[in-house]
């Protein structure tokens, strides 16, 4: 610990720095004039940002929406004076922070404004702190000017036992301490602004929507004023006094985060919006999506540059860039000829709506595709004497009908994802069974659709790879590539292409035609759509679930989104801690949670205002799972014998709102709902040690 | 730590009983008769045949071997058939000067090369000059630049001495034999500086090529940590770039420099035997460059184990540091 962290406040170290930055508390602190950014790469000039004026107040949090390309991540490394260096960018216009431009400031001066004004939360807390350095250490860096002390820092952004933590390195926290870390170096030198880009956007849902709380209290406490870059409408909704829509590279529309949310004008807003994946998203037919792809930074079209996705279209969009205009009081500033509400064309929802293809009627009664029975899967940690292991799975059973879709739903280290790579036979399991009925295979779609393609084979031969040994020529088996590719929306020429050529909704379609190619029996997913802008998750969703109806698939989806995984799946199963704790119709375990940690995730899931049983902290460690149900450490609704009671599936009734258990589960009824939670567990019953396959254990059927 | 180092003592014993089996395969296999090289070329078949019996090389191999190991366990290495010596006394002599060679170069490799390093990564004129020197560098063989440093140094210049590691008769051989300290030990100021002149030229040309390699490492490890986030975030802190580069940058990028300077410090071993020959340099080098035409086995096999030895040491020292340097590796 340095000597400078005990100075009192507010007196600076002697020799600091020259004063720069205006005084403080007039004027906005930041005001953007008619920023342009553009980088050469090659022999091509990528316009990230074209032409953005935009101001902040004091105290004020601004939600930065746009999807990846529209220039949002740019301009807010414009206002910290850190755009990269190579390639070199071409910036010109005014970005002021503080009454400094950090634009024309050489290095110096732009370092000092950051010094003294600014603070930056950035989006996974993992790689931006410094692996070898001791967080406290990290935090007292930026805290040494304001002299702050580091343990109350800590303990402000709600750190627990923060002198402890002051001493840890960052590999030892978990990911939402880690982000807390990141926000408390980012205010640690009392500034006027924070810049955060997606500062949630690799946390779990409970974990972001503590983040955002945090974001929105010290906005509130300090007056700190926040930039909150985000793609996801929902997150910059919660918790924004305003929002500005980038879209490539200009505003789109700016105004109150309520006026924003509930009537944007501009047809991209309104788009945003619609394809969103809320709770009540209808889900017998397609989600709403916005055509086509965003736009290439290297190719601009010369007018409105959402005219190519925009159902509002009209001949004069294309002649000029459109400006903001409009604004003031509740009303948002729009740049768009023909905005939504005004001369509406084509703004006909119903038009829009598509409807799944038929299904081949199923053959009725229990014909199961998968059998998981009770399986474990333990990682070792460390050998020898002291050794530990990671219990990520603690006894799964579920079954996949065939032609079903079940989601697995949880925080990062539920077991999720092992569960999946189980079924997939990356990796074996170390007791229970996972059984294919004849003639069912799995294929894996992964995340990073772009990481799971071969970086020097053409996209014909990825696909085609899986052909071989079906006995097909040459011809044949570019037919069948080119028949896969069309199944998923993309063109034949698409074969030549290498994986790099193409925007990253179009990897994941390629990565669905491998699957697809020969159609598997079951389709395993994990969080294919995470890594995709909004609009590009949408029309992934739709496509899974137009394949799965076309080619007869189980699908097993792996997501931490209940919003997801209620749009892409009839069956829902919720997991903690390597255990199911809930499952059933993915309707009622979204419209009505059974177990306290599903409606924790219910809760989580960001929307407008919303408010709802928030859960604190973060998964207990799977190294050594709490007793009983391993939830009870974090349960609102936890009662003393929760601790010790056994944590075993329990069939409930399918009446709405009824807590009743029905008889036991044979012949599995698609409508059956388990749940894994101690108090609605029958007081006194024979207890197995370990949680039963398939609700067996429930016989009894009285009321609870 | 005490985990590790246990570790590497068993690793060690493998290697060395691997190494010194090695030594005996090939002498089996290089059919150059050591008692006959030792008797001389005249002697007669008779008197070759009795002496193998006394020296036991007319015993199975796995026997000799055997015994060898046997030997080394109780700290006796054999008796060379060339100084008619113990081997053990013989490397007693010769390892000091050629400890003091390699710790030496060593020590220049490491700082040379974090020095180039660190100049050819930064964003400056110069960066390109330092990556300049570091190609050419690259590919001078070590033999010819000490030549090369002869010619100049030596011959032209008449600033350092070309050969031995002292210019005095009477320098002092002890406590440590390395010549640097026993010389200061001895309060010899002129012994001392003339000990240092000796060593610059041989420590030199035996540290430049590591020290390319290590700096080349470290540059690249630089550039890319250099673009990692969290020296973004560093840098968004308000941090001068010199403390990101020392407190940020750095430490973060020596995992790979200290892996690269293990490696080195292996090979180093192999060069300092051409060096110490060029410079007449009284260490192992110039007893093994001697041992071998003399098919001296005892030797050179006494020679390969020390070289061993100090190859696990060094590679245990590397990696303790890196797990010093890195937290996330733990020393289990």
């Amino acid at each position: 610990m340095t000597t400078v962290l005990r100075r009192p406040r507010g007196q600076r170290a002697v020799g600091e720095e020259p004063d720069v930055g205006s005084v403080p508390g007039s004027g906005p602190i930041v005001s953007i004039e008619d920023l342009r950014v553009s980088f050469v790469r090659g022999d091509r000039e990528v316009n990230a940002v074209r032409g953005v004026s935009l101001g902040i107040e004091r105290g004020e949090i601004l939600g930065l929406v746009g999807e990846s390309g529209s220039g949002k991540s740019v301009l807010g490394l414009s206002l910290l004076g850190l755009l990269p260096t190579s390639p070199s960018p071409r910036v010109s216009g005014r970005a002021c922070v503080a009454g400094t431009d950090m634009v024309a400031a050489d290095a110096e001066t732009r370092r000092l404004v950051r010094r003294r004004h600014m603070g930056a939360v950035f989006q996974d807390p993992m790689t931006s702190l410094n692996p070898t350095m001791r967080v406290g250490r990290q935090v007292a860096e930026a805290a040494a000017a304001a002299g702050q002390d580091v343990a109350s820092l800590l303990d402000s952004v709600g750190i627990p036992d923060a002198r402890r933590r002051m001493e840890a390195y960052p590999h030892e926290l978990s990911g939402g301490l880690r982000q807390r870390v990141m926000i408390a170096m980012a205010i640690a030198g009392n500034p006027s602004l924070v810049m955060a880009d997606e500062p949630t956007t690799a946390l779990d849902v409970t974990v972001q929507a503590q983040i955002l709380e945090l974001i929105r209290r010290l906005c509130d406490e300090l007056g700190t004023s926040f930039i909150l870059v985000t793609h996801d409408l929902g997150v910059a909704a919660q918790v924004s006094d305003r929002i500005a829509v980038l879209y490539g590279g200009r505003l789109a529309e700016v105004g109150p985060a309520t006026s924003i949310f509930e009537k944007g004008r501009h047809p991209y807003t309104a788009g945003l919006l619609r394809s969103r994946l809320v709770l009540d998203t209808d889900r017998t037919r397609p989600v709403l999506t916005l055509p086509g792809e965003p736009p290439d930074p290297r190719s601009h079209p010369p007018g409105c540059p959402f005219s190519p996705r925009c159902d509002h279209h009209r001949d004069d969009c294309d002649l000029a860039l459109p400006e903001l205009s409009g604004g003031g009081g509740d009303a948002t500033a729009v740049a768009c000829l023909h905005p939504v509400g005004v001369d509406d064309v084509t703004a006909d929802e119903t038009a829009m709506v598509a409807e799944w293809p038929a299904v081949p009627a199923s053959t009725g009664g229990r014909d199961p595709a998968v059998i998981v029975h009770d399986v474990h899967k333990d990682f070792p940690l460390r050998s020898g004497p002291r050794r530990t292991r990671l219990q990520a799975l603690r006894g799964v059973s579920l079954e996949i009908e065939r032609g079903e879709s079940v989601a697995l739903v949880g925080e990062s280290g539920c077991g999720k994802s092992t569960l999946l790579r189980a079924v997939a036979g990356l990796h074996g399991v170390d007791r229970g069974e996972i059984e294919f009925s004849r003639g069912m295979s799995a294929q894996m779609v992964f995340q990073d659709a772009g990481a799971s393609l071969t970086p020097w084979l053409s996209i014909g031969e990825l696909i085609g790879e899986r052909l071989r040994g079906e006995g097909l020529s040459r011809a044949g088996r570019a037919a069948k590539v080119s028949d896969a590719l069309a199944l998923v929306g993309l063109p034949a020429e698409v074969a030549a292409a290498r994986p790099a050529q193409l925007s990253g909704g179009q990897r994941q379609r390629v990565a669905l035609a491998r699957a697809t190619v020969v159609p598997p029996g079951v389709l395993l997913c994990d969080e294919p759509t995470s890594a995709l802008d909004v609009s590009l998750a949408a029309t992934v969703l739709n496509l899974i679930g137009r394949l799965r109806r076309q080619l007869g698939m189980a699908v097993l989806f792996v997501t931490h989104d209940l919003a997801a995984a209620r749009i892409v799946a009839d069956r829902i199963a919720v997991m903690y801690l390597g255990r199911i704790v809930e499952t059933g119709p993915s309707d009622r375990v979204c419209g009505d949670p059974a177990h306290p940690y599903t409606r924790a995730l219910l809760a989580a899931v960001p929307e407008m205002g919303r408010t709802g049983t928030r859960i604190g902290g973060e998964p207990a460690n799977p190294i050594d799972p709490p007793t009983g149900c391993s939830f009870h450490t974090r349960c609102p609704d936890q009662v003393p014998e929760c601790a010790s009671r056994p944590q075993v599936l329990v069939t409930l009734g399918v009446g709405p709102g009824s807590r009743t258990r029905s008889e036991g589960s044979e012949g599995l009824d698609p409508g059956i709902r388990q749940v894994a939670c101690s108090r609605l567990a029958p007081p006194s019953e024979p207890s197995p040690t370990e949680p039963s396959p398939t609700g067996a254990a429930a016989s009894d059927g009285g009321e609870i | 730590m005490i985990k590790l180092v246990v570790k590497r003592v068993v690793s060690m014993v493998a290697i060395l009983l691997v190494l010194s089996a090695t030594i005996f395969l090939l002498q089996k296999l290089s059919r150059t008769d050591p008692v006959h090289a030792y008797l001389g070329a005249n002697a007669s078949k008779a008197a070759i045949a009795r002496e193998s019996h006394i020296l036991g090389y007319d015993r199975p191999l796995v026997d000799q071997y055997f015994h060898y190991v046997k030997g080394v366990l109780t700290g006796n290495l054999g008796n060379s058939l060339r100084t008619r010596r113990g081997v053990a006394t013989d490397l007693g002599a010769y390892l000091p000067a050629t400890v003091e060679l390699t710790l030496f170069g060593l020590f220049l490799a490491v700082v040379l090369g974090g020095l180039l390093g660190l100049a050819s990564a930064g964003r400056w004129r110069g960066a390109a000059a330092f990556r300049l020197i570091m190609v050419s560098g690259a590919s001078a063989p070590a033999f010819l630049l000490a030549l090369l440093g002869i010619l100049l140094f030596f011959n032209r210049l008449h600033w350092l001495p070309a050969t031995n590691d002292t210019a005095y008769n009477n320098a002092p051989t002890g406590p440590t034999g390395i010549l640097v300290v026993d010389t200061l030990v001895h309060g010899q100021l002129a012994m001392w500086i003339d000990a240092w002149k000796h060593l610059i030229l041989p420590g030199l040309c035996v540290a430049l090529g590591p020290a390319v390699s290590i700096g080349r490492v470290l540059r690249t490890s630089l550039v890319t940590t250099m673009r990692s986030d969290y020296v973004r975030t560093a840098r968004s802190k308000g941090l001068t770039e010199r403390a990101v580069l020392l407190r940020h940058t750095l430490r973060n990028s020596l995992n790979s420099a200290l892996s690269m300077t293990g490696l080195q410090a292996g090979l180093m071993f192999a060069g300092v035997v051409v060096i110490e020959t060029v410079f007449a340099w009284p260490g192992i080098g110039l007893y093994t460059d001697q041992s071998i035409p003399a098919a001296d086995f005892p030797a050179i096999g006494g020679v390969t184990l020390v070289l061993g030895v100090g190859y696990v040491v060094i590679n245990t020292l590397v990696d303790v540091l890196q797990a010093v340097a890195d937290p996330r590796l733990s020393l289990a």
